[in-house]
């Protein structure tokens, strides 16, 4: 038997194959196939030489965002190896054929030993989004006073662009044109003027997010998107700009429309 | 050419016959300024017949816009009344007034007022949309408003592509387009240099002469040597006719 055994190694020279992410792969120039020396310490002069088998593309993970380390996947044994940790290992993940399985593995393994914490990838993912969920609601805050900031600037806009017409609405009310009409000119320009804002703004937006993802990805190196524009975003942006625009049309143009001609001639 | 007699379509105005488009009995307007009161009309009394042209001239702040608003129907008199083709405009209440406006009286203003998003011939349109009329005969009704004012060639122009003088003459056209009773104008050579003023005069006479009936405030002394009839008015009231 051990004469078989080395016979075998003999024949099959054990070689061991490591994975490495894109960033490592891009960085220190390395194609797959390339033959390379992990050790367990920098600078160190001894190692296992390995083949890298695969470069690993990052997942779209906030989380990692700011991680700037690079990552290498290789054998357990190898890693225990060259770690120094021998058969121990910080973490590890089970998959489950579905929530019975989930429960029984969570129960088995909390069970198993003391010191042994299990978690569902669920409430993993929950208690590590705390951060982001927290930052969602400082945009929500932002985007909120930016919209009423906005309808407060916008009314004054037209307010002030209504009035440098009072001397053609007076013209318009002697000729004739009724209060009726005045108004609804107004708001009916008003919201034409908010529906092509809207298809400007969308515009603007797409090309700013495009930017803003080439930009970032770029930095960060990261396939995620940090800027997304969704059709509920689109909806509300268009829906927001008509509902302004149209009331602050009638808001300027019922004040006109209410006052005389002549005192709008400043007769 | 077109004629007024072309544009001058029959008479649809409401009210009762009267020999008098304009009737003017003892008219008053009184301003309050906290506890002062101004009499900026005083006693007014005048008649205005079919197809006459009339001026009312004199110095600044002696009534004359006022009148102007009165007979306008934009203003409501102290005490008098006025009646124009028989009506009593002086108590109207503003929905009233505003389509009695639309029907019966023409506004030239100093300063045009045109529409700068419209053409020429949207710009005169606008009057009869109001009043209810259809494309077709809006459209038709313009283009011989225009041809009369002499700018057939420009009713897609709009006003910024309009001399002074044309954008005056798309205003009159504008005036003109629900056969008004009466066209009130208001220092309308004021913007205008003279020779385009005096286009504008010239035009005033065809109009008149072709039985518009005018009223004009000015004090241009050539457009009211130009009038029938010159109202001359001091401190709110009528000195000299």
């Amino acid at each position: 038997m051990p004469l078989l055994a080395a016979l075998l190694l003999i024949q099959h020279p054990l070689q061991r194959t490591i994975a490495i992410d894109e960033r490592l792969a891009e960085d220190a120039h390395i194609r797959i196939g390339d033959r390379v020396v992990v050790s367990g310490a920098p600078n160190a002069t001894m190692g296992d030489t390995v083949i890298v088998s695969a470069i690993v593309k990052r997942g779209a993970d906030p989380a990692e965002i700011a991680r700037s380390e690079y990552r290498v996947r290789m054998h357990l044994d190898q890693l225990q190896s060259l770690a120094g940790y021998g058969d121990r290992v910080d973490r590890f993940a089970v998959a489950t054929r579905g929530p019975a399985a989930t429960e029984k593995a969570l129960a088995e393994i909390n069970a198993s030993a003391f010191g042994f914490e299990a978690h569902r990838s669920r409430d993993i993912a929950v208690e590590t989004s705390k951060t982001f969920q927290v930052v969602s609601r400082f945009h929500k805050a932002i985007g909120f006073i930016t919209i009423v900031a906005s309808a407060i600037f916008l009314l004054c806009i037209m307010l002030l662009k209504v009035e440098e017409r009072r001397r053609d609405i007076a013209a318009l009310r002697l000729m004739g044109i009724s209060r009726y009409t005045v108004v609804l000119s107004v708001v009916a320009e008003a919201a034409l003027l908010a529906l092509v804002g809207s298809a400007l703004g969308i515009a603007l937006s797409y090309i700013a997010s495009t930017f803003i993802n080439w930009y970032y990805q770029g930095v960060y190196r990261t396939p995620l998107y940090f800027s997304l524009i969704t059709p509920p975003i689109l909806t509300l942006a268009v829906v927001l700009s008509l509902v302004l625009g149209i009331g602050a049309g009638l808001l300027a143009s019922l004040r006109l429309a209410r006052t005389p001609p002549i005192s709008l001639f400043g007769r | 050419m077109t004629t007024i007699e072309d544009v001058h379509r029959s008479d649809v105005r409401r009210g009762t016959p009267s020999a008098a488009v304009v009737e003017a009995r003892n008219l008053g307007r009184d301003y309050k300024f906290g506890e002062e009161s101004i009499h900026a009309l005083k006693g007014v009394t005048f008649d205005v017949g079919e197809k006459d042209y009339v001026a009312v001239v004199g110095p600044s702040g002696c009534g004359k816009s006022t009148l102007l608003n009165l007979l306008g129907v934009v203003d409501s008199p102290s005490q008098g009344t006025v009646r124009i083709r028989g009506h009593d405009v002086g108590s109207m209440r503003d929905r009233e007034a505003t389509s009695f406006r639309l029907h019966n009286i023409g506004f030239v203003f100093q300063r045009f007022y045109l529409m700068p998003t419209l053409s020429a011939l949207e710009n005169i349109e606008l009057p009869m949309a109001e009043a209810g009329k259809k494309k077709g005969e809006r459209v038709a009704r313009g283009r011989e408003l225009l041809a009369y004012v002499g700018l057939g060639h420009r009713e897609r122009h709009r006003p910024s592509q309009l001399s002074g003088g044309e954008q005056q003459r798309v205003a009159i056209a504008r005036a003109l387009a629900n056969n008004p009773a009466i066209l009130l104008a208001d220092e309308p050579t004021g913007e205008l240099d003279a020779k385009t003023g005096g286009e504008v005069i010239s035009l005033f006479e065809r109009l008149n002469g072709d039985g518009t009936t005018i009223i004009v405030v000015t004090h241009d002394e050539v457009l009211a040597r130009a009038a029938h009839r010159r109202i001359h008015m001091r401190d709110g009231s009528i000195v000299d006719e």
